[in-house]
Formats: structure tokens, sequence, C-alpha cells
């Protein structure tokens, strides 16, 4: 469900400024820096922590956007890839200099331990992870798709220039869009910096499967982003239970290759000819 | 009559169709996005010199727009996308987007209907619609019966006329000169960016020359 939130935040970004930002993954390692930094600090309940942290890490989006990515959107795609990889090798070495190059561990969301109900054994650090996610997941959705932000933040996503036309203030939609994106990759990195540590140079892993849950579940498709990350943490959880982590990975790689040969608009994505 | 628009040796009064005419090239949509504030140049809109403001405040100011190829929000329902066009208040926008739907009953069958699903007299009936969203009092219409089957041409016509009875002014680029003649007060016709000749709809219908300059000879 983390990785849910990711490529979540990942097609958000993507769809509003329409190019990929690669400081995405330093993004969720940033969140997930928060948050160890910012609970020993203060000693906060995670329950304080989380919002905060989604807060910082908004506001780290908005400085990406109008960085990194809003001075270049009259330039070519290129201009930003090459932007945003620059900010997330700043996100990347700063995080290794401050934390001395070591992993950690980000504070539990719901504490240690595990519950049994039914005969099933439920720990409560992942239930928790589901539980926030789905809550999220909703929120977004709604946001989306039953709110006028929503609605012109999709029109925006669609097309700009026609956005702009119809009086859509474009900037202001690109720039919440990043705040979104960010405060979704912080959480994540908040709940992956429990279960998997946090190391700085885990950024690039995060992107990649962002990356490939969007390009899985169809360029630019939200709910294709969603199920794409879900079928790639399901996936990997099983084949890697049966044959060992080296095996899932090469066999994810696999079947996406395999969805992208036969189906190049991913999964849920619109076939180019149906475009209006 | 007072103008709604100055652009250069173009002009549009309130309540009157202007046709843009002019062949591929002639600079008809390069007008019509400097008129809304994609490109630079001196614009009086309303009364006042416009040049400084930004596309967005061009649109508060009254300008709609429907570009050529229709380019309405994929993704989009036919509904959300007349909302997401409209920054009007929500109670007044919903009520809007139901008398678009009522004015346009082949939206309103379909109102669920993702924009890419529709037809393209349909999507182009979405575009108009979503340009009138906020009343606007002056719309700018790139081509709208470019690839439009002949029944849905009529009815376009029909309801650009019909638009111009409140005082709303178009300004309506076309290369089909006819079509567009048949509606309009005055005519413009545009070659490599220069007005070449300009007149009452009628005098410009009767000009043996029009098809000649609109090919730019």
């Amino acid at each position: 469900m983390a990785y849910a939130l990711v490529a979540l935040g990942f097609v958000l970004a993507l769809n509003a400024s329409g190019a990929v930002n690669f400081a995405h993954g330093d993004l969720v390692v940033l969140g997930g820096a928060v948050a160890v930094f910012v609970g020993l600090a203060t000693g906060l309940p995670a329950v304080l922590l989380l919002p905060l942290v989604a807060l910082a890490i908004g506001v780290v989006g908005i400085l990406a956007a109008r960085i990194a990515i809003l001075p270049l959107a009259s330039r070519p795609p290129e201009a930003t890839f090459v932007a945003t990889i620059a900010l997330a090798a700043i996100i990347e070495q700063s995080l290794t200099i401050a934390m001395a190059g070591a992993p950690r561990t980000a504070p539990p969301i719901a504490g240690s331990g595990s519950f049994e109900i039914a005969g099933l054994v439920l720990g409560r650090q992942p239930l928790a992870i589901v539980v926030l996610g789905a809550v999220l997941v909703a929120a977004v959705w709604f946001l989306l798709e039953r709110t006028q932000t929503g609605r012109r933040m999709r029109a925006v996503a669609a097309d700009r220039h026609m956005a702009r036309a119809v009086g859509i203030p474009v900037g202001r939609y690109v720039i919440l869009s990043l705040a979104l994106a960010g405060a979704l990759a912080g959480v994540a990195g908040f709940l992956l910096g429990h279960q998997f540590l946090v190391a700085p140079t885990q950024g690039a892993g995060h992107m990649l499967k962002a990356y490939i849950a969007v390009a899985l579940g169809g360029w630019g498709s939200v709910p294709g982003a969603l199920l794409g990350a879900l079928g790639i943490g399901i996936f990997e959880t099983f084949v890697a239970a049966r044959f060992g982590d080296a095996w899932a990975s090469a066999a994810l790689y696999i079947c996406v290759l395999a969805v992208l040969v036969l189906r190049p608009q991913g999964l849920f994505g619109e076939p180019v000819g149906r475009r209006a | 009559m007072s103008a709604v628009l100055e652009i250069g040796e173009v002009s549009v009064e309130a309540g009157e169709i202007v046709a843009l005419l002019g062949g591929n090239g002639a600079g008809k949509t390069t007008l019509l996005e400097t008129v809304l504030g994609f490109h630079s140049g001196r614009v009086m809109l309303f009364g006042r010199d416009a040049s400084a403001l930004t596309v967005e405040q061009r649109v508060q100011a009254g300008v709609g727009y429907v570009p050529e190829g229709r380019r309405v929000f994929a993704g989009l329902t036919v509904r959300e996308n007349l909302e997401a066009s409209s920054s009007l208040p929500a109670r007044q926008r919903r009520q809007r987007v139901e008398e678009m739907l009522a004015l346009f009953p082949m939206l309103g069958e379909r109102p669920e209907a993702r924009a890419w699903l529709l037809s393209g007299g349909q999507q182009q009936m979405l575009a108009l619609a979503r340009a009138m969203m906020d009343r606007p009092r002056l719309l700018l219409l790139d081509e709208p019966t470019l690839g439009l089957a002949p029944v849905v041409v009529v009815d376009l016509l029909r309801r650009l006329g019909a638009m111009t009875a409140d005082g709303t002014a178009i300004l309506l680029a076309e290369q089909r000169a006819a079509l567009a003649l048949s509606i309009a007060r005055r005519g413009v016709v545009l070659s490599r960016g220069q007005v070449v000749r300009r007149g009452s709809a009628a005098e410009l219908a009767a000009d043996p020359m029009l098809a000649d300059l609109m090919a730019g000879a």
C-alpha cells in the first residue's frame, strides 16, 4: 500500500507537469528521514508526526515545482528530466551527509507487535500501513473526482494549453499537484521507513517501482498507477516467498517487458487513437 | 454599436458575427490566440487595452474560445468538462451546467459520458458549451465546422446565429467561406498574416476574387 502512495504521487506530478519528476523517489526517502530526525528531536507520537512529515515534504514538492519544473515548462521535457535528476542528487547527497551514511529506522505508526483475529496473526504496523494507505487513496480519489479543484487538476493534466484557454490558472494547479505528490511521498517514506529502514540511496529504487507501476497501469492513469503498484507489491511478495528476492525482481521485469510489448499503452491506458 | 474587440485591422462589435477567412497558414489561429493572450500583440477588449492581461484575465473579462480540433478534456465526463471550465460559484456553476445540457440536447443525453467517447459533432457541441459556461461577451471560434457531418454543421451555425441575440460577439475563423459568410455580418480575409480584403458578408460572398485571395494568390 505504501508503494501505491508512491505511485499515486508520481503520477499526479507527472500529469501536472507533463514530465517525469526524477526526484520523486528521493522525496520518499526524505519523508522517512524527516520522520527519523523530527521524531528523535521532539519525541512526538506518530499520529502528530505524520501530518508534519506530509506538510514538510509537501513544501519540498512546491519548491521542486518552483525551482525545477515550472521555470522549464516551455522547454523540451528533457530540461525537466535533468533538473529533477539534479534535485534528486542534491537530496540524496544531503541525506548522506546528514545521516552519515547509516540507515535509520522511522518510528512505527501503530506500535510494534501483532494481534490475532479468527486465527489470523496481523502485525500492527503492516495493518496500519494498509488502513492509512487506503484512507489516503480514498481521500485523493474524492479530491480528484468529486471536487472542482480535482476536476481542474485533471483538466490541467489532460491538456494544459486548453486549460489555460478556459481560464484555469494552470501554474497554481501544477504547484498544488506537486505539493500533494510531495505529501504522499512523505507519508509513504514514513511508512516504509519503519518496515525497510531509511537509507539515502533508496530513492532510485522507489522511483523505479513508481515508474514501473505507471508504465504497467497506463501512462498518466491514476487508477492504473494504483493497481500497478498494488500488483507489483503482491507479485514480489508471492514470488519472493516461493523463489527468493532475486527471482522476484527478475520475474517482475520480465512481466513488465511482456506487458509493454503486448499492450504498449499499459493495462489501463487509453489507446492513442481514442483520445479526443 | 460598440467594438468588443479591436486587433490590428480586425474589429468585432457587440451582437455581430465577423468571419475571419483564409487558407491554411493565413494566420487565423495566431490572430485568435493573440486575442486570447497566448501571443503578444496590441489588443483592445471591451473598450480597454488588454495587451498586458494574462490569458486567465482575458477569459475572466469575458472571452470564450473554441479551438480547432475541439480539444475537449478527454478523460473528463461531459458534465466535468463544463464544470472544470467555469469560474462561477458552485451553485451557479451547477445551474449553468444544467442550462447547457438543456441547450445542447446531444450533450444532455450523455452527461456522464467521457469526452473521448463522444462523436466529433458531440465533441464540437461540448467545446462550444464549455466556452459558453461563464457567459462570454466575445466568442472566438477556430474552424468549428471542420470534420463535422452536414446536418451537425447546419445545427451549429443556427446556434451561433442565435447566440448573438443577447449581444454576444463572435469572431469565426473558417476556411469554408460560404458557410461562414452565410451567418456573418462582415468578413475579413487574411493571407500570410495580412488583411487582404474586408467587407460586408454579402460583398465578400459575391466577390469573384475571394477564392484566389483565400488561396494567397
